[in-house]
This record gives C-alpha cells, structure tokens and sequence, in this order.
C-alpha cells in the first residue's frame, strides 16, 4: 500500500471502506476494504459467489452500496446509474454481453451517450469513431454491421472497443477472455498494458490464474464475500494464492473418490446437440462422477441439456438403464426423463431451479411426484423430507420456510434434496455449486458422493477446474462440441485439462 | 465459515404489529367486503336484509363459478377473458332452437363446446405459445362474430326448463344456483388442495422455468385449465340463461372482466404461485354487492365500467408494489 | 437472445410475408371484384386505413419496447366525445389531454409499478371506456367545423387522408430512426438490462412510449370525428385489436425491438385491404369480426415467444 500512497498524482485512485451489499438475506460483499491506484492493473479475484462481480458493479453503477462507502480520488462518490458512473469515468466491459443484437455496431458503440447534430443522431459520426476504436484494437468490422450477425468472439472484442471509447480513467473488465479465442485475447492484453500506460486503474476480475501472474500488479482476493487479502502480485506464489481464494486445503474439501464402478447408467453414441456441432459419444457408469470439462461456451451445455431433454439434440442416440436393469430411451423430454428417474439441476437456480416463493417441503415434494398421475391424490411422506433436511443439513426455520429465504448453499441443497427424495437413477448438474460458500460446497460434495456410492450416477458441468479435479472419476474435455480429451479424475491437473480444452491436442494424455 | 448461512430470523416484532402485518397479507376482498357491508348498513341499511342478501348470493353464484376458472388460469400465468364469446355461443346453442334436439343433449353440446374452445385457447397459447390475453380476446371475436351473424337468420329463445329451474327455484330459503355453485366449488378447492395437479399449478405459477426443468408437464397442465376454465365459463352461462328466462346475444359479456378483478382482489397475483379459492369467492360477492350499492345510488352501466377498470388497476397496482417491496 | 433473433432485413420486421401478403391481395382484388381499382375504391381504402394506421404506429411504439396497450382503442372513443362535448377552441387540446393524461397512467403503472402491460391497460380500457359511456350515451354532437374540413377537404385532388397518413410516418420515421429516443426504445425492447448497462433510461423511455400511443389515439378521434362529423363514445371498439393484429401481421415483434415504420404501414394495408376485399364482396359484417379473431390468432401466433402465459 505504500507504494500506492507515493504515487505521484494519483489520479484514478480508487478506494473501497467497508463496502456492504446485501440481496434478500444473501451478504453478496460483506465490509470490503482496499485501494486501487492509478497506472495499474489490478486482479480481483476469487470462487464463483466471492462477491467479485458484485463489488465491481457497485464501483459501476449498476448496483448501490447498502453500507460503506467508494471513493475516487479521495471523494466519496455514488452512482444512481452506469450513465453516472461513466461521467466520473469508470467505464465497464461486462461479463454478460451487453451488445444488443437488434442494434448495429456504431449503434451498440455509443448507446447512452449518442453523438448528435441539431438534436438528431449523427450516425456519421458514430460510424467514424467507431471505425478508429476497432481499428486502436486491431479488429476491422464494418460498423454497420447488425451485431446479431457477428461471432460471439467478435461480440465480446465490440464490448471491449465500447468500453475504450469512453474517455475513462478506471475501466473494469469482468471475466473479459471467457468467451475469446487465443488472437482475441492477446488483443485484449495488448489494450489493456496500453491503458495501464496511459495512467489508467484497470481492475481485471478473474479467476484464472495464468492471466493474473502474466497481467496484473496487484491482486486482491475475496472470498464468501469478504475481503481476504491485497498484495503485489509479485508477492504471490500459484499455490498461496489458490489457498488465499479457497481457504482451506483441498483435501478437505472432497470426499474420496468412486470405490466401486458399476454397469453403465448412461449411455451417449453420436449425439449431435445443436447443428454444426460432431456427434459425441461417451458412458457413465453407476457409481461414477463424470465432468464435462472445458472453456466456457464450448458445448458443454449443449451436451448436457440434450441429453436432459430440454433442447433435444438434432441426431444420434441415448440410453438409461435403471438399477433394476432396465433399459430406456432419454433425452426426448424432461418430462419423460423425470419420470424415468433422471434428475436435472440447472446452472442458475433462482431462474431455472427453483420455486422461490414456495416452501421448502414444497419444492422437494415435486421430486417425488414425478411418477404420479396429475389427477392423484399428492401423497407426501413429510418424514421422509424433515430427514432428509436434516441429512443436508439444511439451516432453515422448518420445512414450511419460503426458499427464497434461505442462504445460497441452502438454496442449493433444497434443489438436490428434490431429486434425492425422488430417489432418482441418474443426475445431471450444471455447476454443482454455484454462488454457494464454502462450507456448503464441501457438504454438498459430500452429498453427491453418499449418492454415487448408493448406486447413482452423476455427469456433471462445471466452470470451475478444482471441482473437476477434486470431485469426478473421470473428465471428459471439450472442446469446439467435440469430447478431445478422457482424464481419469485422480490424474488430474489443471494442464491436463486445459491443454485439450485449448489446444484440442491429446499430447499430454499420450505422455501420461 | 458459515457465516453467509444465516437464516432470516423469525418475527420479533410485538404481537400488535404482527396482526396488522397478517392483515395486510389479506386478499384485499376480506378488508373490501366488510367496508362494503359497514358502507352499506351506514347508508343503504336496507340492502343488509337477508332475502336481499340472498339475492345477491344468487347473482354471484354465475361470477363465482367462471372466477373459479380465472383463478386457474391466473394461477398458471395465463388468462381467459374469451368467457363472454362462450357464454353467448352457449346462449344460442341451447336457446335458438337451431339444433332440433332435446334440452339433454343441448347442454350436452355445450359442454362439449367449452371442451372445444378451452382446448383451442390451450393450442394457441400452449403449443403456439402465443399470448394468452391475445388468444381469448381472439375468441371472444370468432364466437361474437359467429353468433351474431347466425343471430340474423333466427332469434334466441326460451331457456330449457331445467335451467329455469336451476336459476329461479329455491330449496328452503337456499337458490338452487347457489348450492350449484358450492356443489362445484368445494371439490374444486379440495382437488387443488390435494391432488397432484394442484401442485404443479402452484410450481408453474412460481416459476414457469422451473417448472421445466423439474419435469412438471407444462403444455399437459395449461390444456387441462384452459378446459376446466372453458366448462366453467358453460356452467357460468347455464346459470345465466336460467335467471333471465331465454336466450340473448349480451349474455355474459361482463363475465371476463368481473372474474379478473374478483381473482386479482382476491389475492391471487400472477407470479406468487399462492392463491386460493376462498379469497377469489369472497371477492366475487364483494363485487356484486359492490354493484348494487353503485346502483343503488343510481350510477348506471356506465359507472359500473368504470368501477370494474379502476378495481383491476388499483387492486393490479397495490399487489405489484406489495411484490415490489418484498 | 441471439440464436432466436431470425434474420430479417435488419430491425424493421419485413420479411416475405408482411410484404407478399399485401401484394398478394391487391393482385387478387383487382381480379376479383372489377369496382376495386376504380379511383373511388382507393380514396375509400386510403381514408378508411387512415384511423387505423395512426392508431398501429402508436401500437407500434409500445410493441418494441414489448409491451402492449388495448386501451388506445377507449382513447378513440374518449377523445371522440370531448371533440364534441368541450367548447370548440379547447377540443383538440382537451383529447389530446386526456391522450396524455392516460398514457402517463398506463406508463406508470407498467413501468414504475411493475404491473404486467396488459393487466393495466386493460383496466384502463374499460374505465376509460366507462367515462366516455358516461359523458355521451349515443353517437351525436356537433363537430367543430374546422374539424370536419381538416379530416375531409382536399389539395388538387390529393384528399387530406393521404396527408394525415404521409404526417403521422413521417413524424413516427423520424422519432424512431432519428433521434436517441427512437434508438432507446430498439435497445430496451432487445435487451431491457443490457440497454440499462449501457446508460439508457429505462423508466422514463418506457412511459414516454405509452403517452405516444395514446397521443396517436387521440390524433386518430380527431380524424375519425372530423371524417364522420359526429363524436361517438363506443368509436374506438375495434382498434386496440385491430392495431396488434396489423402491427403483428406487418412483422413486428410483440414481444419487443423489432419492427419499424414500413412493418406498421404494410401491416395495416394487409387488413384495410381485407376488410375493403370483404365489402366489396359481400360479407356479413360479422363474419367479418369472425375473421378479424382469426387473423389476430394467425398474427399473435406468427412469432413464436418463449414464455407460455399471459
């Protein structure tokens, strides 16, 4: 920190004192303190649901503080808006796309804050300027182009211009390269060390390391919302550095792996999830965690929800077998899925997963109505569920508390509960552990082995590579929709996975 | 470290508050109709008399019925407002004369009819997944438009004797259409309340996604309601032409309307997933009685308009900033 | 949101049927029925489309940033019976009030409060309906003159219809494709989130879309009063439909951000021809209505949503 102190004219400096921001009974960031100087590149990094994302968006507009206070140059500020925020200079290059797909580039370019000549727009010049911001990162689009029309990794470099074009002294990028390929972001890191050059704080979220080490000055680490630590990033060592995000030994925080692999739960041969994507062919046994590994956005997805039944895939085969040995066609509906005893937990869980204002019991109920008739009688075993809630360890006032009142971990924990007490064959988890903090995760891993070792199957997605790594038997990568790479779970490393998930080459299983 | 886990505590606040705070949890029906009813002792004390009462009851039990079926599809995140079409296509069904059957099989045609319409709003809204509000006011066009073009080439009717008697007949003190009405509503809540679909209607009306990625037959539950909601609105329109004597091509048109403003006060919103029956009914006598007090102050078709638009939007209004501060 | 956008030319919403379609049945009309090219057939189609294109560009604006309003059509009747119920100096300013005063409840209450679009208007249609039944029982009242020459005199043979059409798309063209506001309402009927990211103002733009559709309701009765000479409380019935059935038929998008000025226009030739088509031939006036529900129901169901629902 002293080095910041001494810096001379520190124009852009940022400071955090006690920020607090709280959803419904959630602590998304809970008392954050630290300081950003000018002329720096600053990581902010963390787990998923650190709080990342969140203080971030405080610092640009997008969301109040509830407690605390930011300042820039040492006067306190608060932004009503992105709009605001940008007129003190803080410009922000989001993790989600902001580019409208109806909108042309110049158009998306300068939404907000639009050039005009006698009150009218003056496409002219947003077209020019446009030009000269993709030109400055080396990417040539014509401007007039509708961005629906344009590759995601174009989109992601436009959100990058967009962000430039503002005359800003504090940029923030949030998670920028999930969805670049490797040109896109040596582009990328050339702008940013050139806006470092100019005088600029720039915060980097991320929490990939390589880019943190290659990139940045300085680094802070949250966790569970809360402010860990702020070092140079020289300072740092890659381990230090995992323990500081994680905080404990990994170790601990898996349980062992598979003790026995039984006959094939799932069986996929040459299923092609969305048009233009090869066919994919793989199997889960019972008794088997499987990941589905790989950068973002390579079709992971995809593979998963076809295979779930909620965006049917275009050719190629599935099967269950049931542990009574039955064999049966899946992915054509959820529907019929569920009924076979497939469960699915999507990525989000308060848009997809779960019935927030409804109770607990509720929501678990629907798990084991899934073979009823729609005109039966409900019957509930509420037994079964105030057990099960004391099995998962679930932190809630009684089975009639309104999920939306419950912390994330114990959101969490409700959505498996459905399909525990469905007593369900097979499961199918996006990201286990979403938004969860770490405490939970380690229950909620041990959930999902106690129910492997029973005789269940799990394939799973995850964005992050620890959970791969500390959790499935095997690892199946990625990439382009096409499965490059089979790892065996206790061999391994983030290399292992992301060299095929980068590269699609089979290098590093060969030298195994 | 599970310190983000914290629970939201239990109330702490003193008992008087908790009350108050229970009362506005209400359907605002419960609070409406007992200011009504003080209203009226106040000023039109008369109006309190209980074969007035009575009739009142027997004017709602119509409204009562198709708010049942609102309050389905409500529940479900859709809505039906093509009730006033059914009841007029029902009208001339059973009262023109045009179809030479006896009574029986008219109103069996009928009910088959409302199968036919309720199943037609479920493609399109299910399958087509075109809006629902659009979907039924479509409707109301088609039957409107149908019937009144066949209207030309023959009148409507007498109403079969057996509606007459449901509509005008007593048992004792109780109308026939009233215990019609409850016969129909008390299963009704009942098989919500415990049946399988009940549920999937509250897990779809919480969040529709959800419900898909649960496995909750979505398309299945919204033909399911749409019907019911159709058979309602027949049931509805039997009783209707039962009051009145014979057949007219205005019967039923406040039906829509009326039920929408009774489920909304009573306290079904869209997006909760919660509702039940008992609050949409009390609602649904609320807005009569409503209606004969404006009357009996002399404010005519008119002024009842205007009640009804302001009622949706005021009562839309205080639940969406309710929703909103939660 | 990307994958679902279909390719269209751009962000107007035409595509092979919203153009074909109109084209398609002129061809057929001009066929069928010998009277339809007759020049006093065309001035009939122009001046009878009138009212309703004025009411669809409102509709329009209200459809991209994808909401709805069914209460334009109470707003025809309302400013109809003010025409002729208010001292003939203040009758314009008085409907064009009311237009406001009403799209401003409707805005607030969709955009401020969070109640669904058309849960509010549909409210506000009946009440407003109510009023206008409470102010005029009938159809009658005496329609300033200024009124009736403005919506029935004509320039060297063009008649003043032609002009009401060429001011409301000229005037609608340059709000959407000229000014921020214009681009705003694109933005927030693509992505309401992403367009607040970016800095436009949500709230405010979405309120100003529902005054806009009411102001063009008001501007379609003081045409529509002039055109007939007499004020008439129920006159407005059949436009809310009818302007989500145009607007729809055109390629616009209900559900928000895509659609355009050429959309509304062809969109509303396609029923205006269809109605012309069917009194030329002889139809039923109620058959008619039948067929507009159809057409709605073709319409509605042409772009398929996401949500199943409301």
């Amino acid at each position: 920190m002293s080095e910041a102190a001494s810096a001379p004219a520190a124009q852009g400096r940022v400071e955090f004192r006690n920020v607090t921001k709280q959803f419904g009974s959630t602590r998304a960031v809970s008392e954050v303190s630290f300081s950003g100087r000018a002329g720096s590149i600053h990581a902010v990094t963390g787990e998923n649901g650190a709080g990342k994302s969140t203080l971030m968006k405080m610092l640009a507009g997008v969301h109040v503080a509830d407690a605390g206070e930011i300042l820039i140059d040492g006067r306190p500020v608060s932004f009503p808006g992105t709009a605001a925020a940008r007129e003190e200079g803080v410009s922000t290059v989001f993790q989600e796309l902001t580019l409208l797909p109806n909108l042309t580039l110049a158009e998306n370019m300068f939404l907000g804050r639009e050039p005009r000549r006698y009150g009218m727009l003056d496409r002219q010049a947003m077209r020019r300027r446009s030009r000269d911001a993709l030109a400055s990162i080396g990417i040539d689009i014509d401007p007039d182009v509708t961005c629906g029309d344009l590759a995601l990794s174009e989109q992601h470099l436009v959100e990058v211009a967009k962000a430039s074009v503002a005359d800003s002294k504090i940029v923030i990028y949030d998670e920028p390269t999930a969805a670049l390929d490797g040109p896109g972001t040596e582009k990328l890191f050339r702008l940013i060390e050139e806006q470092k050059k100019a005088g600029k704080l720039v915060f980097y979220i991320s929490h990939r390391l390589d880019e943190i080490f290659r990139l940045c000055d300085t680094t802070t680490v949250l966790k569970d919302g809360a402010h860990v630590a702020t070092l140079p990033t020289a300072e740092l060592t890659r381990d230090r550095l995992v323990s500081l995000m994680v905080g404990r030994e990994l170790a601990q925080m898996y349980p062992p792996r598979a003790t026995k692999a039984g006959g094939a739960a799932l069986v996929v041969d040459g299923l092609v999830a969305r048009s233009g994507r090869p066919g994919v062919s793989f199997g889960v046994k019972r008794g088997e965690i499987v990941g589905l590994a790989g950068i973002e956005g390579q079709g992971q997805r995809d593979i998963m929800r076809a295979v779930a039944g909620l965006a049917p895939g275009i050719s190629g085969n599935a099967t269950a077998t049931d542990r009574q040995g039955a064999v049966f066609p899946v992915g054509s509906s959820i529907v019929a899925n569920t009924r076979a005893g497939i469960g699915f937990i999507p990525e989000d869980r308060k848009s997809e997963g779960l019935f927030l204002s409804l109770s607990i019991s509720q929501n678990i109920a629907l798990g084991m109505l899934r073979k009823a008739s729609m005109f039966a009688a409900a019957v509930i075993d509420r037994g079964r569920i105030a057990a099960l809630m004391k099995q998962m360890a679930v932190r809630a006032r009684d089975a009639g508390q309104a999920v939306a009142s419950l912390s994330g971990g114990n959101q969490q924990k409700v959505m498996f509960g459905r399909w525990f007490s469905a007593d369900v064959d097979l499961m199918l988890i996006e990201e286990p552990t979403r938004g969860v903090d770490v405490g939970a995760k380690a229950e909620i891993y041990r959930l999902l082995r106690e129910f492997t070792e029973n005789g269940g199957a799990i394939l799973m997605t995850s964005s992050e590579l620890t959970e791969h790594i500390g959790l499935c038997d095997r690892i199946l990568v990625v990439r382009e929709g096409a499965i490059v790479a089979e790892i065996e779970g206790a061999r391994a490393t983030e290399e292992t996975i992301m060299t095929p998930a980068l590269t699609g080459s089979h290098g590093e299983r060969a030298a195994a | 470290m599970t310190t983000t886990d914290a629970i939201s505590k239990p109330d702490a606040a003193p008992p008087a508050r908790r009350l108050w705070s229970g009362v506005k949890a209400l359907p605002i029906a419960y609070v409406g109709t007992i200011l009504l009813l003080v209203c009226a002792a106040l000023l039109r004390p008369n109006l309190l008399q209980p074969f007035l009462l009575l009739l009142i009851l027997r004017q709602t039990a119509p409204l009562a019925i198709a708010v049942i079926g609102q309050s389905l599809c409500i529940r479900i995140l859709s809505l039906d407002l093509s009730f006033g079409g059914v009841a007029m296509a029902v009208s001339y069904i059973v009262t023109s004369g045009m179809l030479p059957y006896p009574a029986p099989v008219l109103l069996l045609l009928s009910v088959l009819f409302g199968v036919a319409v309720g199943a037609t709003n479920a493609y399109f809204i299910a399958i087509r997944k075109a809006s629902s509000v659009m979907v039924t006011l479509a409707m109301v066009l088609i039957l409107g438009g149908v019937v009144t073009a066949l209207s030309q080439f023959r009148a409507q009717g007498d109403a079969p004797e057996i509606l007459r008697y449901i509509g005008q007949t007593r048992i004792g003190v109780v109308p026939v259409a009233v215990l019609v009405w409850f016969a129909v509503l008390i299963p009704m809540a009942l098989f919500m309340r415990y049946s399988v679909f009940g549920r999937y209607v509250d897990a779809i009306g919480s969040n529709p996604r959800a419900a898909g990625t649960t496995g909750i037959p979505h398309v299945k539950v919204v033909f399911v309601t749409h019907i019911m909601s159709s058979l309602f609105a027949v049931l509805s329109a039997f009783l209707l032409i039962g009051f009145v004597g014979f057949g007219s091509a205005t019967i039923g048109v406040d039906l829509a309307l009326n039920s929408l403003a009774a489920v909304i006060l009573g306290g079904v919103t869209f997006g909760s997933g919660r509702g039940g029956m008992l609050g949409p009914t009390v609602a649904a006598f609320m807005l009569m009685f409503c209606f004969n007090l404006l009357t009996s102050f002399g404010l005519g078709e008119p002024g009842k308009q205007m009640a009804q638009g302001a009622i949706i939007a005021l009562a839309a209004i205080a639940y969406a900033a309710g929703d909103r501060r939660r | 949101m990307i994958a679902i956008l279909p390719r269209r030319m751009g962000r107007t919403g035409l595509g092979v049927v919203s153009i074909g379609l109109p084209i398609l049945l002129f061809v057929g009309l001009s066929l069928q029925a010998d009277n339809f090219l007759q020049a006093q057939n065309i001035a009939n189609i122009n001046s009878q489309i009138t009212t309703l294109l004025i009411v669809a560009l409102g509709q329009l604006f209200v459809a991209l940033i994808g909401g709805i309003d069914i209460s334009v059509g109470s707003v025809v009747s309302l400013s109809s019976t003010l025409l002729v119920m208010v001292d003939p100096a203040l009758a314009v300013p008085a409907a064009l009030l009311a237009g406001a005063v009403i799209g401003l409840a409707n805005g607030v209450g969709v955009a401020i409060f969070g109640v669904h679009p058309l849960i509010m208007t549909l409210a506000m249609a009946t009440f407003v309906q109510g009023l206008a039944l409470l102010m005029m029982s009938g159809s009658g009242g005496t329609v300033p003159e200024a009124l009736i020459w403005m919506a029935k005199t004509s320039f060297g043979g063009v008649p003043v219809s032609f002009l009401w059409c060429l001011a409301a798309v000229a005037v609608t063209a340059v709000l959407l494709n000229r000014t921020r506001f214009g681009l705003h309402v694109y933005a927030i009927g693509a992505g309401e989130q992403s367009a607040a990211f970016s800095g436009v103002r949500i709230a405010s733009t979405r309120i100003a879309c529902y005054v806009i559709c009411s102001l063009a309701g008001s501007m379609a009765a003081i045409y529509l009063t002039g055109r007939i000479a007499s004020g008439d409380p129920t006159m407005g019935r059949p436009f809310s439909l009818d302007s989500v059935t145009a607007i729809a038929l055109g390629g616009v998008l209900l559900s928000g951000g895509i659609g355009g000025v050429w959309a509304a226009l062809l969109g509303t030739l396609t029923l205006g021809l269809i109605t012309n088509g069917m009194n030329l031939t002889g139809v039923s006036p109620f058959f008619r209505e039948a067929i507009t529900g159809v057409l709605l129901l073709v319409a509605v169901s042409l772009h398929r949503r996401k949500v199943i629902g409301i």
